[in-house]
């Protein structure tokens, strides 16, 4: 035991002089490294893999413009990433490791509102600040977080205007509100349990009617339980959330047991990729989407969300449709960019203090942080998949194609 | 997996005099001491990685604890990450709902902030770390009483069967947040301030349970629990109350399962059901393979076990990203196919003197023609 005892030093000592050199390379720039636990293996892998190229199509765009200039001074960013297996349970453990061992001191979020909501404690801990852009359960905004911000809409927002779609719907073809039945399956974690709180206020104030309201199974491979009774029950609207694997998931069995729902709203199709997987059996799905390459946003680092949408793809291969995903975590990038250069300094407590007085214009969309951290200057909207193309249906601001009812599989 | 090895070994030990276990030889302190000084001087030497240290800790305890019921007494438990979870949850209901209304607090949608004062914290993880440990010792005592009908296979799929149903029966109580989880009360001094007083509590028990088990397998008990891994049937008719001692030991191992739970919790920040609190398939296997890598059923065995486990487990993850599950299936096939007996096991049968274990010759030349002859069948 003694001998192990020397193996655990001696293992621990050389661990810290491989770690130790990693940020060390002479430039004319100096380096600022933000630090991610992200997913790249596990359930969340797919849109871990997402946000990370997102992450670094930004980092990659700064440094080409210049890097960040403070005091004179001018410096490229860089990101170190952890592997969190979409777990919660690896998370603190892996930011003590980048704040302690690393001596990151700016973070860049996980993937998912679980593995944000294990990373809020840690960083309010050791007052490190952090902009998320793929955790998005009003449980994070809650708690007084003053270290945390966030890019994107909360995510009870998510499937709400499908409901007030369907709503509509029915009123125009003179059916009773009480006569419109809705089939939910949810996952049950923070992220999906938020939507399901949104999409259940928006059901009782439009008085339609639950009919069926399941969880999804905890690895997200099988709802044709769900789907059983659907055929059953022929519900007026279906909503799904299960993240990408949950997508997939719905894509596929829906169109494996000829599903006719005339309404069907499922979140994060794009970053499922199920327009790709499942052809026209996904036609006219709506999706909701923090962010539509066809929107009208325009910044100064990648121009119009649509030459973001270009580049991404030309940088990236087998993007048939840019997930939101991808471009969300690029917009975090630029908020820490101009964070850095409003603060003027590298001190966590200016830099926290500039973060939290964001407001600008990017190619994401607006970006204005509420005193709780999220981001209250930009909407979400529902897109329909019309002919293997994502159209914006909904809210009629931003509409450019009318809702397709009842949808028709191809 | 085959007894036969471990029967060979455990032939061995039984061969030596019942005073081995007792005796504490000069190695033994110097053992002691090293760890003991490490296990005190490691956050101050090594401040940054007091986090991963202190998960070292639990991680022996785990292994620890799964040996008791696993290796000492031959009842393969797939479940005891049950009694990890339903401490933590214990643990973290109890420092909520001392305070506030739990419903509330654990709410996702409306919900809003709980500010515990810096009493309210350090009496909440108290109260709430011994309502874990008894908690889950009487869960331990009730569930005991209905799977330990079940042998062999069917005790590892029982309560393998329990641990994954818990997750999912928690995921759905909303009243503890469901699948949302529940953030932990935040600790109210510094970072490394908190990272001390939860390494603090890792090291102590950690150390406690060793000395406990090292305690009880010393006593009749311990004697006990062997006999009825050895054959149950033998030692029911002398007269042993079966049900009863491997009911204890159970709660023993959910005793200080559930404060490792409770810590946990703590230390992660924030609890879920499935990932965290009922991570069958990361630390509910992981307990058994550091058991089995350092040797099941001896008393170093799982330290030791741990300890490498660790160790290989947190490198690889920093530095071969992606291969860190092929990394450590190589070493859980490895283990199996060439040290059943694991590290510890395979050092007693090679070195008995080292283990002041006294080695009946002709009993060792009759084991050895066992196995020999086990093999060969």
């Amino acid at each position: 035991m003694v001998i192990s005892n020397r193996f655990v030093l001696a293992a621990v000592a050389a661990v810290a002089a491989i770690a130790a050199p990693s940020i060390a390379f002479a430039a004319p720039c100096g380096t600022i490294t933000l630090g991610s636990a992200i997913s790249f293996t596990g359930k969340y892998s797919t849109n871990g893999i997402h946000a990370k190229n997102g992450y670094d199509i930004a980092v990659k765009r700064v440094n080409e413009m210049g890097g960040v200039k403070i005091g004179g001074k001018c410096y490229n960013l860089a990101v170190k990433y952890y592997d969190d297996e979409s777990t919660p349970a690896r998370t603190a453990q892996l930011l003590e490791r980048l704040i302690k061992q690393d001596g990151i001191k700016y973070m860049l979020g996980p993937y998912s509102s679980a593995t944000t909501k294990a990373a809020a404690p840690v960083i309010e801990k050791y007052k490190i600040p952090m902009v998320e852009a793929e955790g998005a359960s009003r449980s994070l905004f809650n708690k007084g977080y003053k270290y945390l911000f966030c890019v994107i809409s909360t995510s009870e927002q998510y499937l709400a205007s499908s409901i007030a779609l369907a709503a509509e719907i029915a009123k125009k073809m003179g059916k009773k509100p009480g006569d419109v039945k809705v089939a939910m399956a949810f996952e049950n974690d923070p992220f999906s349990l938020d939507v399901r709180a949104g999409v259940i206020d928006d059901i009782k104030k439009h008085g339609l009617k639950i009919v069926i309201d399941d969880k999804l199974p905890r690895d997200l491979s099988d709802m044709s339980a769900t789907l059983t009774k659907v055929r059953a029950l022929k519900p007026d609207l279906l909503l799904i959330s299960g993240h990408s694997k949950g997508a997939a998931t719905a894509g596929r069995q829906i169109a494996e047991m000829k599903i006719d729902t005339p309404m069907i709203a499922l979140t994060h199709c794009e970053a499922a990729k199920i327009v790709k997987k499942y052809g026209g059996a996904v036609n006219g799905f709506l999706c909701p989407t923090q962010w539509a390459e066809t929107l009208s946003y325009k910044g100064k680092y990648f121009g119009t969300a649509a030459e973001y949408d270009k580049l991404f793809k030309a940088t990236y291969d087998g993007y048939k449709n840019v997930p939101y995903q991808a471009a969300q975590a690029s917009a975090a990038v630029l908020v820490w960019k101009e964070g850095f250069e409003a603060a003027g300094s590298l001190d966590t407590e200016k830099v926290r203090d500039a973060l939290a007085a964001t407001k600008m214009q990017t190619f994401y969309g607006n970006i204005k942080f509420s005193k709780a951290g999220n981001n209250i200057a930009k909407p979400m909207v529902l897109r329909q998949i019309q002919d293997g193309k994502f159209n914006v249906v909904a809210p009629a601001k931003w509409a450019s194609h009318k809702v397709v009812y009842p949808r028709m599989a191809k | 997996m085959t007894t036969d090895t471990t029967t060979a070994s455990l032939a061995v030990r039984e061969a030596a005099s019942g005073t081995a276990r007792r005796r504490i030889t000069r190695n033994d302190v110097m053992m002691y001491a090293a760890i003991l000084v490490f296990g005190i001087v490691a956050p101050i030497i090594f401040p940054n990685y007091t986090y991963q240290i202190a998960v070292l800790w639990l991680m022996v305890l785990f292994a620890q604890t799964w040996d008791l019921v696993g290796g000492q007494m031959g009842y393969n438990s797939l479940g005891n990450i049950f009694f990890f979870g339903a401490g933590m949850y214990i643990c973290t209901v109890t420092q909520i709902g001392l305070f506030t209304d739990v419903g509330a607090y654990t709410s996702s949608s409306d919900g809003g902030q709980f500010e515990f004062s810096t009493e309210q914290y350090y009496i909440g993880v108290a109260v709430g770390l011994v309502l874990a440990a008894i908690g889950a010792s009487v869960l331990a005592v009730m569930l005991g009483w209905i799977v330990f009908g079940l042998r062999g296979p069917y005790f590892a799929i029982g309560t393998l069967g329990i641990a994954l149903g818990a997750g999912e029966l928690v995921g759905a109580w909303e009243w503890v947040g469901g699948g949302g989880g529940i953030p932990i009360p935040v600790y109210p001094g510094s970072g490394d301030g908190k990272a001390f007083f939860y390494y603090a509590l890792c090291f102590g028990t950690a150390v406690a349970t060793f000395a406990f088990l090292k305690w009880l397998y010393s006593t009749r008990f311990g004697l006990a629990i062997n006999a009825i891994r050895d054959d149950e049937e033998k030692a029911e008719a002398m007269g042993i109350h079966t049900l009863r001692h491997k009911t204890v030991a159970w709660a023993i191992s959910a005793f200080f399962l559930g404060i490792a739970g409770g810590l946990f919790g703590n230390m992660t920040g924030f609890i879920e059901p499935l990932e965290v609190a009922f991570p069958v398939i990361t630390f509910g296997i992981f307990m058994v393979a550091m058991a089995l890598l350092g040797g099941k059923g001896t008393m170093w065995g799982p330290v030791l076990g741990a300890v490498l486990f660790h160790i290989i487990k947190e490198t690889t993850w920093t530095y071969f990203l992606g291969w860190q599950w092929v990394a450590l299936g190589v070493i859980i096939i490895l283990n199996i196919m060439f040290f059943q007996q694991g590290i510890v096991g395979w050092m007693q049968e090679k070195w008995p003197d080292l283990f002041g274990i006294e080695v009946d010759r002709s009993l060792v030349a009759d084991t050895a023609d066992d196995r020999a002859r086990g093999r060969g069948v």
